[in-house]
């Protein structure tokens, strides 16, 4: 399972580890290479970008994942209003030229699919069904971990970061 | 708070909170205006034609490399208007701090304080609660005449007596000050559970 803890203050923190990330990325790769979709993304529920593949220069990924998740976020919404009592599992963007797919991994992560309209949406569904199967079972082995002992925040990075926040905020 | 450790990210989600029009948007666009591009990306803002926040504003800032490790602030804003409150509630999931951007004019004080304890409890949905939660108030708006006086305000708003600040966001005042002094709690709060 990939690491999670709820904090004192009840914030949640979620942790990755090397293997988890890499294997995530694996599927990414497979999954773009066998539907040549335009970019895969691979993210958490609070907007957090985890991974990404294709051809993803000239689009801004942190920010169509944080709106992504928020798509996933409002359409939960709308189907608590509508009677749906499940989350939706996936929901579809058809343009012109473009096509966004995005499905649900598990409750906490999602997969975004961009792809051209000349892949037809069967592939798509049938691939990334696929990807989302792989993914949870990255997700839920934790043999990668002990998630590294080393203190990632000590109180030599707090006051390093105080400083480097004075310096960005000049 | 999301940790990767084969990039050694450290991402931190922040949320601005606060009635409507308290100044939330305008906070997130004095940063923009001012870091360096290269440490910044772009400020999205979902909008209705009349310039209200719909969604959300959402925009991302890093400070380089600490140890080795890269910290990555996300920063996000509610609408504050109240028939939004639904947004107000997805857009809280996974936040580690919070800024509360109070409007200081004593006309908005109701708002004010019916917005804390729509984000109380809109907290306690997800078993947090603004008694231990790292949140930082601003007061903005000081460059207002006739605002409420800074005894009033804390009397009535800062109950736990979290760190608050003076603002006036289209200028800048505050805007840092407040935004690092809620970064450190975050911070410090990690550090002393791990």
């Amino acid at each position: 399972m990939v690491q999670t803890r709820k904090l004192k203050d009840g914030s949640r923190q979620v942790i990755l580890n090397s293997t988890q990330y890499e294997g995530i990325t694996r599927v990414l790769s497979e999954l773009a290479n066998k539907t040549k979709a335009s970019a895969i993304l691979f993210a958490d529920m609070s907007g957090q970008l985890i991974s990404q593949r294709g051809n993803t220069d000239n689009m801004n990924t942190t920010v169509l994942s944080a709106l992504a998740a928020s798509d996933f976020a409002a359409t939960s919404e709308m189907a608590k209003l509508v009677g749906e009592e499940a989350k939706f599992k996936l929901l579809f963007h058809e343009g012109e030229k473009r096509n966004v797919y995005l499905s649900n991994v598990g409750e906490a992560f999602f997969l975004v699919v961009v792809f051209d309209v000349s892949v037809t949406l069967g592939l798509i569904r049938i691939y990334t069904k696929k990807a989302i199967e792989d993914l949870n079972g990255i997700l839920d082995d934790d043999s990668g971990a002990p998630a590294e002992d080393e203190k990632l925040i000590d109180s030599d990075f707090s006051s390093l970061l105080g400083d480097a926040l004075d310096d960005t905020f000049k | 708070m999301f940790i990767n450790w084969a990039l050694q990210e450290i991402n931190l989600k922040i949320v601005y909170y606060g009635p409507g029009m308290s100044g939330k948007t305008t906070n997130l666009e004095y940063i923009h205006s001012k870091l360096d591009p290269s440490l910044t990306g772009d400020l999205v803002s979902l909008k209705t034609k009349e310039d209200r926040t719909i969604f959300f504003d959402f925009m991302q800032i890093e400070v380089g490399k600490i140890k080795g490790k890269k910290p990555k602030f996300n920063l996000y804003t509610v609408p504050g208007q109240v028939y939004y409150a639904s947004s107000r509630k997805v857009i809280l999931n996974g936040v580690d701090g919070i800024v509360f951007v109070a409007d200081s004019q004593p006309h908005r004080m109701e708002a004010n304080i019916e917005t804390l304890l729509d984000l109380e409890s809109n907290l306690k949905a997800d078993g947090q609660s603004l008694e231990s939660f790292p949140w930082a108030i601003q007061y903005n708006k000081r460059d207002l005449p006739g605002v409420e006086s800074l005894d009033v305000l804390q009397k009535r708003l800062n109950f736990f007596n979290v760190p608050s600040f003076e603002g006036v966001a289209v200028k800048g005042d505050g805007v840092f000050s407040t935004l690092k002094s809620v970064i450190n709690l975050v911070v410090q709060n990690v550090q002393n559970q791990l």
